[in-house]
């Protein structure tokens, strides 16, 4: 730790010391250093993983933590990490929806019903065909493998590679982006940074490593007719909070929110 | 990952060897190497840079469409938002995030549904109309802004010079 420390006060007098073009480059260049070092350390799409394994990420007299992962231990039985490179919410949808779809078929023709509706949608906001077709085809090949005969091992194969994985999380980032435009009039009351929802979309919706937030989760599950619950965990509070996408559904996938940060989780 | 950006890489080569964008000639070096293109880029109608022929160079990252590729101008330039080795500063070069030169949100920025073709149109308008907020080129900028008329003669230099061309008649 002191060692970190010592690094970031270097850092930072390294680049205190330097004209502002080189500033912006040695940022960039440090930002996808840490990048690297994220990637080097984790998985994609991890393995499934005992949820009482999480007991030991944090500190036994962490009480706020410690109290929650009990509640979670009590409703779920694993967990499965994915890498925190800002795509971690759309990752672990892809997976995790897939996952379930394996095993519930009635699920899946309506879902694969929307997916591949989704490309007309796009073409009607004017998107460019000829690069939107390349993820709308890997996208879709995805999703009919699942009707077909695909295992668990070979989804997991197909998301652990990072062209596969990452071309499947822009597709979804493109849904998410297409239902918050095609219903504007109702996102535009979410967004509060005074962007519009085209500028919104265009800068924290559609470019890779972007994090999520409630209004992403929103547009998405509405696209795909998707239904999620996610376990809030942070250090506020005495209990877990649950949030349902839509609310008052019947979540299909159940996800991990710690903050910055989502997992999937599987119900006992 | 590799395999997807190249695979991409070449539909792109397709699309712009089949219905290239007026003014531009785009395509890798070396077709060993699908990661490094050579562009020319026409410089447009009446502007300073008319009648020039600009010969720039892409690099790419090997998880393009990601992120998006790198590109300088072999050509000598003196323009606004061209650093003075080249590098182009434009925003549709730039993830949001990635923020060098604090371009406004509204300002076109990389996404993976973007293009080559797409950057280098925009490159073409940049030699256009130059944008003296985000001067990569404190010199140039300072020129376009306070003196037209220099800018304008040291750009038709920089036309010849691209023709190969002596300076002067």
């Amino acid at each position: 730790m002191a060692e970190h420390n010592s690094n970031k006060q270097n850092d930072q007098e390294y680049l205190s010391a330097m004209p502002n073009q080189e500033f912006d480059q040695a940022v960039t260049t440090m930002q996808n250093n840490i990048q690297t070092e994220i990637a080097a350390s984790s998985a994609l799409v991890g393995r499934k993983e005992e949820i009482s394994r999480l007991k030991a990420e944090y500190s036994d007299d962490d009480s706020p933590y410690q109290q929650k992962i009990k509640e979670l231990c009590k409703l779920y039985s694993h967990v499965r990490k994915t890498r925190g490179d800002g795509n971690c919410f759309f990752r672990a949808f892809g997976f995790g929806y897939l996952e379930v779809m394996l095993h519930n078929k009635k699920d899946y023709s309506k879902f694969q019903e929307n997916a591949n509706g989704t490309f007309k949608k796009l073409m009607s906001l004017n998107y460019p065909a000829f690069t939107v077709e390349d993820f709308f085809e890997n996208f879709m090949s995805l999703v009919n493998s699942i009707g077909e005969k695909t295992t668990l091992e070979e989804l997991t194969q197909s998301f652990v590679d990072e062209g596969l994985s990452n071309y499947f999380v822009v597709y979804l980032r493109l849904i998410a982006s297409c239902q918050l435009q095609i219903d504007a009039d109702f996102y535009q009351n979410f967004i509060d940074s005074g962007k519009s929802v085209v500028e919104f979309c265009k800068t924290e919706v559609e470019p890779m490593y972007q994090e999520s937030d409630h209004i992403h989760i929103i547009a998405l599950t509405s696209a795909l007719g998707a239904s999620v619950r996610v376990a809030y965990m942070d250090r506020g509070g005495e209990q877990l909070i649950f949030h349902d996408f839509p609310e008052d559904c019947e979540p299909t996938l159940h996800l991990l929110y710690k903050p910055g940060h989502y997992d999937i989780l599987y119900p006992r | 990952m590799v395999g997807s950006a190249l695979k991409r890489l070449m539909a792109e080569y397709k699309q712009l060897s089949l219905n290239p964008p007026e003014g531009i000639v785009a395509g890798p070096i070396n077709e060993e190497n699908f990661f490094e293109w050579e562009a020319m880029i026409l410089g447009p109608e009446d502007t300073p840079f008319e009648g020039g022929v600009f010969r720039t160079t892409l690099n790419f990252p090997t998880d393009y469409p990601m992120s998006p590729p790198k590109m300088k101008f072999v050509s000598e330039m003196f323009h606004p938002n061209i650093y003075p080795d080249g590098r182009v500063c434009i925003s549709i070069l730039h993830s949001p995030g990635d923020d060098p030169m604090g371009y406004e949100t509204s300002a076109e920025r990389w996404s993976p549904v973007q293009s080559i073709e797409k950057i280098l149109l925009s490159v073409m308008s940049m030699l256009a109309e130059p944008n003296p907020e985000s001067g990569a080129n404190v010199d140039a900028s300072k020129m376009w802004r306070d003196n037209q008329e220099q800018f304008i003669k040291h750009a038709e230099k920089l036309v010849r010079k691209s023709l190969d061309l002596p300076e002067n008649l």
